[in-house]
């Protein structure tokens, strides 16, 4: 079995719906049979706990205290920690416009260095769950359970990152909820409506475009896709940007770049309902700074920003093969407030967004829905479900670096998807398995997810054993890997399990070994590999000729041979690429071949022998 | 599965004994049987989803939340399962690769490309393919376009050969009126892999 799941211990507290937003958290919870979620009251009387955590003369504080110590202590408040969760220290997000200090000589996790303290983006993210946590208990008594919602577009990395952090806040993470499905959910329920949606998520600091399919209530994700990095940040960054140009300031300053994003965000949600605002900062020199900015000039400096969502929109709407079938769009995150964003979303599916719900609260309601119903709490919702796909392809790398994609994105979870492999040498005792997740083609532009080696292959003529490499994803989407040679029935079983159980150690760990490729030049390195790998698979083949030759007929043999003629050429010059092609002809070319020879191999290793006498024990 | 693990009756062949109504572990049943519907090649589509959508809502793990591990383990294999069986037949290329396994044929898969031997000259004009490729890049878009028709016109020639096959196996022309199939499928296989390197619409 493949998956061990622990029984959780006896339910003792509640359980709620959490939003770990990326600029603001809520927490909800269904309370009663037959009631709507609500949002509970956590920070100075709102809703919305702003994901800030301070770390300020050894004290933690998070919320809407933290966001104003911001701005005198620049590099000890950490905002928008959830843009890092799950990365590596080497992200090109360590070097956009912000004010931290990063303590990165060391390790491969992101790690702030808050001047007390050092803290990774995983921490940061509990201290916000814990303090949505305490607040909620005032009111609702001990929690101990929650559904945590994650942008659709997470990788494995980020989704792990994202439990261990409400592991560490402790909470049992009943469930990773894409943000969209959450939202969704809140809707579908409270209108009880049919049909093929579109959930356009602009949040502080992630845009997701999900198609679901709503029927007989069951909610499935149709396809999914979007920018982890692009959000309503990214209005208050380039209006602070523009504003510093227009004060005559650069940005080399923290506390000043600190202080103008949050006049640019606070001039951004007036001019939602005010047609024009005006600015007042300090400048560089502490002197008073005014300015005055009409809504035309943020909607200018946004548009771009927002014209990047529309082909993450029109991609997903292909995926689910419903073009023009729409039947409505649902806003969610606080940034579609801005009346740009509405008009812009409302162009760009010809239709008017749906927005009944608060598009700030709309997802945590749909959390609480969700964990009222798996902690079994009642069965008034019994009848819902919710069928989710992977958002990213999960596959291996292979030979010259390429990706074998085993299952491919928007493939409905849980699900298994196995493939063969083989090895290139004779007598290769053990197989490299690398397991990666994204759309790119070349490995090195996908996710690195884990490493691992499969031992113990029996030591057989090269191409002779079958390695079965099964993948699992459970409904959280979560992945196990786990390899297995089968042809002599020495079977071996390794699995690769993150996350569960695991401790921050382990968890850096792992990272650690998905960072293998550091900042050399990976095309020359692809080149070299290939290349390699070229020479290796043409000695290969030529010997098979000299020993097996007799296999082929004089057609065959020269399909085979102006195959190889065609990737020693190749392999020439410099396109890892034609390489990579080449290599694939030449294995089209000789899968026949491969299979004679296979069956001649076998015949003589078993020494007359059948197949069942050795087959493994099941 | 001779016993059901909870209550020992014999528990009958759906996801849930027959006796106690307890999940049960995912045996090895045919994509078709998982769905409960007759096998063959035409399918009503949005039948397969009606059930697939109607178990999905019976096995899935989230119904198990608070069931014991073993119960738990069982609802993961069941719903891994019947994604698989749903993959498996709402698609009618990978539908005919199901019945042809079924029927005892050796097919190409994704886990085993190289189980059908291809005709040399197949292959011959599949490294041409190539190569005319090579060429009509350098031409630009139009003539990609252009070679992309052609080979679809190929695969349809193909797909019909398969439609063939399965229409007189149907008719109760026996196994052997299938063998056909699994050459033409494989091939397919190629003129997929082809197509969908060469990108462009598919106007199917």
């Amino acid at each position: 079995m493949l998956l061990d799941i622990v029984d959780p211990a006896a339910p003792m507290g509640k359980a709620v719906g959490i939003d770990l937003g990326t600029t603001n958290s809520l927490v909800a919870r269904v309370e009663g049979r037959g009631t709507r979620p609500r949002c509970l009251v956590v920070d100075e009387g709102s809703t919305l706990l702003p994901s800030a955590v301070a770390y300020v003369d050894g004290r933690i504080v998070a919320g809407r205290a933290a966001r104003r110590l911001a701005a005198a202590h620049p590099q000890s408040v950490i905002l928008s920690a959830k843009r890092f969760v799950g990365k590596s220290a080497d992200d090109p997000e360590t070097r956009r416009l912000s004010p931290y200090r990063y303590a990165s000589d060391k390790g491969p996790v992101i790690r702030f260095d808050t001047g007390g303290r050092v803290v990774t983006p995983v921490e940061v993210s509990a201290d916000v769950l814990r303090r949505l946590k305490e607040e909620a208990e005032k009111e609702l008594g001990p929690i101990d359970r929650a559904v945590v919602t994650v942008p659709a577009y997470f990788d494995d990395a980020q989704r792990q990152a994202t439990k261990d952090a409400g592991r560490l806040a402790g909470l049992e993470v009943l469930r990773l909820l894409n943000e969209p499905t959450a939202a969704a959910l809140a809707y579908g329920l409270d209108r009880n409506r049919e049909g093929t949606f579109a959930v356009y998520d602009l949040g502080g600091g992630t845009f997701d475009i999900s198609i679901l399919r709503l029927v007989e209530g069951v909610f499935e994700v149709k396809a999914t896709g979007g920018d982890s990095a692009l959000g309503g940040d990214d209005f208050d960054r380039a209006l602070a940007s523009k504003l510093l140009v227009r004060m005559g300031a650069g940005t080399g300053d923290p506390g000043l770049v600190r202080r103008m994003i949050d006049a640019a965000r606070d001039a951004k949600e007036r001019l939602t309902t005010d047609e024009q605002t005006e600015v007042a900062a300090n400048g560089p020199d502490g002197r008073p700074w005014t300015c005055t900015l009409r809504r035309s000039e943020l909607e200018e400096v946004i548009r771009p920003i927002l014209e990047r969502t529309a082909p993450a929109c029109h991609r997903a709407l292909c995926d689910a093969g419903v073009e023009g079938k729409l039947d409505g769009v649902i806003l969610v995150g606080g940034s579609t407030r801005t009346p740009l964003v509405r008009r812009f979303v409302g162009e760009l599916f010809r239709m008017a967004p749906l927005s009944d719900l608060d598009p700030d609260e709309v997802v945590a309601l749909g959390a609480a829905i969700q964990a009222n119903q798996l902690a079994g709490e009642e069965k008034a919702h019994d009848d819902i479900l919710l069928l989710d796909v992977i958002p990213l392809s999960l596959g291996l790398e292979t030979m010259g670096g390429l990706v074998e994609k085993i299952i491919p994105r928007n493939s409905t979870i849980p699900a298994a998807m196995q493939q063969v492999f083989t090895t290139y040498v004779d007598g290769q005792g053990g197989l490299d398995v690398h397991v990666v997740q994204g759309e790119r083609e070349l490995a090195s532009d996908c996710r690195s997810l884990a490493r691992f080696v499969l031992k113990g292959i029996p030591p057989l003529p090269a191409g002779l054993p079958r390695i079965r490499i099964t993948f699992q994803v459970d409904a959280d989407g979560l992945l196990v890997v786990s390899a297995r040679e089968e042809l002599t029935g020495v079977a071996q079983t390794i699995q690769v399990k993150p996350s569960h159980g695991l401790t921050d150690e382990e968890v850096e760990r792992m990272l650690m070994e998905s960072l293998e490729h550091g900042e050399e030049d990976l095309v020359r390195r692809f080149v070299l590999e290939a290349r390699v790998e070229a020479q290796r698979i043409l000695n290969a083949a030529e010997r098979q000729i000299e020993d097996n030759g007799d296999l082929l007929n004089a057609d065959e043999r020269s399909i085979v041979e102006r195959a190889m003629r065609k990737l020693f050429e190749a392999a020439q010059g410099t396109d890892h690429r034609l390489m990579g092609e080449r290599i694939q002809e030449l294995d089209l070319a000789t899968a026949e071949f491969a299979r004679r020879i296979m069956d001649r191999g076998i015949q003589r290793a078993l020494g007359g022998h059948s197949v069942d006498e050795i087959a493994p024990r099941a | 599965m001779a016993a059901c693990w909870s209550c020992a009756n014999p528990p009958g062949n759906g996801p849930f004994c027959g006796s106690c109504g307890k999940i049960q572990p995912a045996g090895a049943q045919d994509p078709f049987a998982v769905l409960g519907v007759p096998r063959r090649l035409h399918q009503d589509e949005a039948l397969l989803e009606t059930r697939w959508r109607e178990i999905s809502r019976k096995v899935h793990p989230d119904k198990f939340s608070r069931a014991t591990p073993k119960e738990r383990r069982f609802s993961l294999e069941q719903a891994t399962r019947l994604n698989e069986a749903f993959r498996a037949l709402r698609d009618r290329m990978r539908r005919a690769e199901a019945l042809l396994k079924l029927e005892g044929f050796e097919v190409a898969s994704d886990a085993k490309p190289v189980a059908v031997k291809l005709p040399p000259g197949f292959l011959e004009q599949a490294m041409e393919d190539r190569e005319a490729l090579a060429d009509a890049r350098m031409q630009g878009e139009d003539a990609v376009q252009a070679l992309a028709a052609k080979v679809r016109e190929r695969r349809d020639a193909t797909i019909e050969e398969i439609d063939r096959a399965f229409g007189s196996w149907e008719g109760g022309g026996g196994q052997e009126a299938l063998a056909p199939a699994v050459e033409a499928l494989a091939k397919t296989r190629y003129f997929a892999r082809f197509l969908d390197e060469v990108g462009g619409h598919e106007d199917a």
